[in-house]
């Protein structure tokens, strides 16, 4: 009987050995990457932005009003950049303001006496009564001016800010702005579900944003190891085993 | 369930593979850069001081109001040291000059002050173009201007003509991102949009490609696959042995090669309830690669199995394809019609096994003599670039006479019946090998031999079996070789055995059709090239 000196071990289960330990590490991130994608990519990016939610369209400058000139609001405020003459829905009625940007605020006055502008919760809940778009005006559950603590789901650098609660499919907020009395951003549960896969799919479980930290690359180059393992698997079976039988 | 998730996985990760590895190369270059690298940014820089007492517009906002009534807001902006007046209409906005009241138009030479203002890289500007659309901002088109940096970046800028805003900067690693993005999203307008038909399927395909790996790996861990002090398979236990055993798929459990007899009680697995009969199961077959070696007591299936030291005495070329292969076995072979041999193929470090049935039957008339082997062997070319050259015929075809190579055998089940039936032998192309060995070895019984090949001269042994006045010959050419089996048997209609033997879509198909003729398992034997 003669024994061959080398190893009579196919190829193919060596491949099979490390194809079978590198998924046990990085396959269930595989796993990971592929529902959070999949979810991303289901899902419309404007529906997830909640461009639904909002009516785009407002009226046209209050045509009775009379106004003070710019140049007067421009002495008011001397590091203004840009000023913008708008109707503004406050107290129930559709005022002309102006928006003052000047030194990294925004800021409104009323546009014939160029005093500030405040709202109240009244005016804010009116306000995203009537920016919210669905057909079926779903009721506030609460409005909330927040100060200190920004939600996770907005940055808090928008600080201090409305929140305005919708009960609704989607358990809509709208943010808004009680210095400007404007629309600054819209969370529903869809950005909430995107937002938590956007976080599996990077690997940043904390700041939810940073895309390069050693974890997620680590687990991109262990999944290129698990790839090419599968590759010489799917070469062994599908390309070559038809060929490599009996007779061939 | 688990043999359709093997299934599935193998066929999605074929079809994905390109992709798979895009989205792992684009998505390891955003890891490598991170937004800001990307952005196109590096020398973007706010323009500071652009406060509006500084260029008081001539003309008031209630004058632009009063040409305007209809409009939503007007914004007074500072571009350069220009005021500009922003009207914000429904369906469109109009820019126009503060001081003038036209309408707004940078030209050329503003437009790289603008543009400067924004820039703070180390650069001078090296060209200024006119331009109506860019693909490096996709959606906008109009009146602009492409400004460009001496920069190490190449950093460009844009700027719109009809409002004097810099649009956005663009560099050279904007776009090698920009590809990536492509690669990664699938989209190749440069829209840069991942909600589209294409990767709605990727997207719904690699989902079941990793949750059917997700399946195979709980199997593995339910096997013990990764206890590192796990018994290793049977499979496993004998090849390290160097005990003879067959097996065309390494241990996956599709081939159903490594046939080995267990004699305490053994549950057959998924794999081995599909490819094993139920006379093999409950006879304690098992398949090698199934089971674990904790000990048990192991029967290897043909006793007669050894390893062999085979030396080449004759090549002989059958036809442009196939050559048969002549070899001295040492020490002597002894075999059934219609089993093959291992051949130990030697390739870099390691060997590879190859199956090739005996073409002849088996010579023990003369004693003293060694009887010779005889395998037929089809030439596979390479395929400009697509598929390499079989690894295992041009090893073999390469044999000079007095080569010897290393075999163990011999191995199957493919051999003749023992009942009193009328023999049909079915054979396509190079599987005419042991199929002329089970003719050539059956005497008693009455015999029809189906032939098929591609053309007449791969019809190897016609002239043999046209001598033989017993042997019912039907050689095929140019028709499917079921078919003319069908038709034989449509007018032919009795019981018969049925040895198959072809490349795997002529096997299916007969398989097939001899299903459909209603012809009991028992009475089929076929040799599926061990897939």
């Amino acid at each position: 009987m003669s024994t061959s000196s080398k190893p009579v071990q196919q190829s193919s289960s060596r491949w099979r050995t490390w194809h079978r330990w590198l998924s046990l590490v990085f396959g269930v991130q595989l796993v990971i990457w592929s529902i959070s994608g999949a979810y991303m990519v289901f899902f419309e990016l404007s529906f997830i932005h909640g461009d639904h939610l909002v009516k785009t369209n407002h009226p046209s400058l209050p045509n009775s009003a009379q106004i003070r000139p710019v140049e007067h609001v421009i002495r008011a405020f001397p590091r203004a950049r840009e000023v913008t003459l708008q109707p503004t829905l406050v107290g129930g009625k559709w005022i002309a303001t102006y928006e003052v940007f000047a030194h990294r605020e925004t800021f409104l006055v009323d546009a014939q006496s160029l005093q500030p502008v405040v709202f109240t919760e009244a005016d804010i809940v009116a306000i995203a009564k009537r920016l919210y778009a669905p057909s079926d005006s779903a009721p506030i559950t609460r409005a909330t001016l927040l100060e200190h603590r920004a939600p996770a789901e907005i940055s808090p650098s928008l600080l201090p800010i409305w929140q305005v609660n919708f009960d609704d499919f989607g358990n809509s907020s709208f943010y808004i702005s009680p210095t400007t009395g404007e629309l600054v951003t819209k969370r529903h549960s869809f950005w909430r579900g995107f937002d938590f896969f956007w976080m599996l799919h990077i690997m940043d479980y904390e700041t939810r944003e940073d895309i390069t930290n050693w974890l997620l690359r680590s687990f991109i180059l262990g999944t290129g190891l698990l790839s090419i393992t599968g590759i010489m698997l799917l070469i062994f079976t599908i390309g070559r085993s038809r060929g490599q039988g009996a007779h061939s | 369930m688990m043999r359709f998730a093997q299934w599935l996985h193998r066929w999605l990760g074929l079809i994905l593979l390109l992709q798979v590895v895009l989205w792992l190369v684009s998505g390891l270059y955003f890891s490598l850069q991170g937004h800001h690298a990307m952005s196109g940014h590096q020398y973007k820089q706010n323009p500071t001081g652009l406060v509006l007492r500084q260029a008081m517009p001539n003309i008031g906002i209630e004058e632009i109001w009063r040409r305007y009534p209809e409009a939503l807001s007007i914004q007074l902006y500072r571009i350069g040291d220009t005021p500009q007046y922003v009207v914000e209409l429904a369906d469109e906005d109009v820019y126009l000059h503060g001081h003038t009241g036209q309408l707004w138009h940078t030209n050329a030479k503003q437009a790289q002050q603008l543009a400067l203002a924004t820039y703070s890289g180390p650069g001078n500007i090296l060209s200024t173009s006119p331009l109506t659309k860019t693909k490096e901002l996709v959606g906008w088109q109009g009146q602009g201007y492409k400004i460009l940096f001496a920069d190490e970046l190449n950093t460009r800028i844009y700027v719109d003509a009809a409002n004097g805003q810099v649009l956005d900067h663009r560099n050279t690693p904007w776009l090698l991102a920009d590809w990536a993005f492509k690669l990664h999203f699938m989209d190749y307008s440069g829209a840069r949009s991942f909600n589209h038909l294409l990767i709605y399927t990727a997207a719904l395909l690699a989902l079941w490609f990793t949750l059917s790996g997700v399946l195979l790996l709980v199997q593995n861990l339910r096997r013990g696959d990764f206890n590192p002090r796990r018994q290793p398979t049977i499979l496993e236990s004998l090849q390290r042995q160097h005990k003879p055993i067959a097996s065309g798929c390494g241990g996956g459990g599709t081939c159903g090669l490594c046939k080995v007899k267990l004699t305490e009680p053994t549950v057959a697995t998924q794999a081995e309830q599909l490819l094993l009969t139920t006379i093999e199961i409950n006879s304690g077959i098992r398949l090698a690669c199934q089971h674990r070696d904790h000990g048990q007591t192991i029967i290897l299936l043909d006793e007669h199995v050894t390893h062999f030291k085979l030396a080449l005495v004759a090549k002989t070329k059958l036809s442009e394809a196939i050559t048969k292969l002549t070899f001295k076995s040492e020490p002597s072979c002894e075999y059934s019609a219609g089993q093959f041999m291992q051949f130990k193929i030697p390739d870099g470090n390691n060997v590879l096994l190859r199956h090739y049935s005996f073409a002849t039957k088996s010579l023990t008339t003369a004693p003293t003599d060694t009887p010779l082997l005889h395998f037929l062997i089809r030439h596979v070319p390479a395929v400009a670039n697509v598929t390499p050259a079989g690894i295992g015929s041009s090893y073999l075809l390469g044999l000079q006479v007095g080569d010897t190579v290393d075999a163990a055998g011999p191995f199957g089940n493919f051999v003749a019946t023992d009942t009193n039936r009328e023999q049909v032998y079915i054979a396509g192309g190079v599987g005419i090998a042991p199929i002329h060995a089970l003719v050539e070895s059956e005497s008693q019984r009455q015999r029809h031999l189906f032939h098929g090949a591609r053309s007449e001269a791969e019809l190897i042994f016609a002239d043999e079996f046209k001598l033989m006045p017993t042997l019912d010959y039907h050689p095929v050419v140019d028709k499917f070789v079921h078919e003319e089996v069908a038709h034989w048997l449509n007018q032919n209609p009795g019981d018969y055995d049925f040895y198959v033997c072809g490349p795997p879509a002529m096997l299916a198909a007969t398989l097939q059709l001899l299903a459909d003729k209603k012809i009991p398992k028992s009475r089929i034997r076929y040799d599926d090239f061990g897939i």
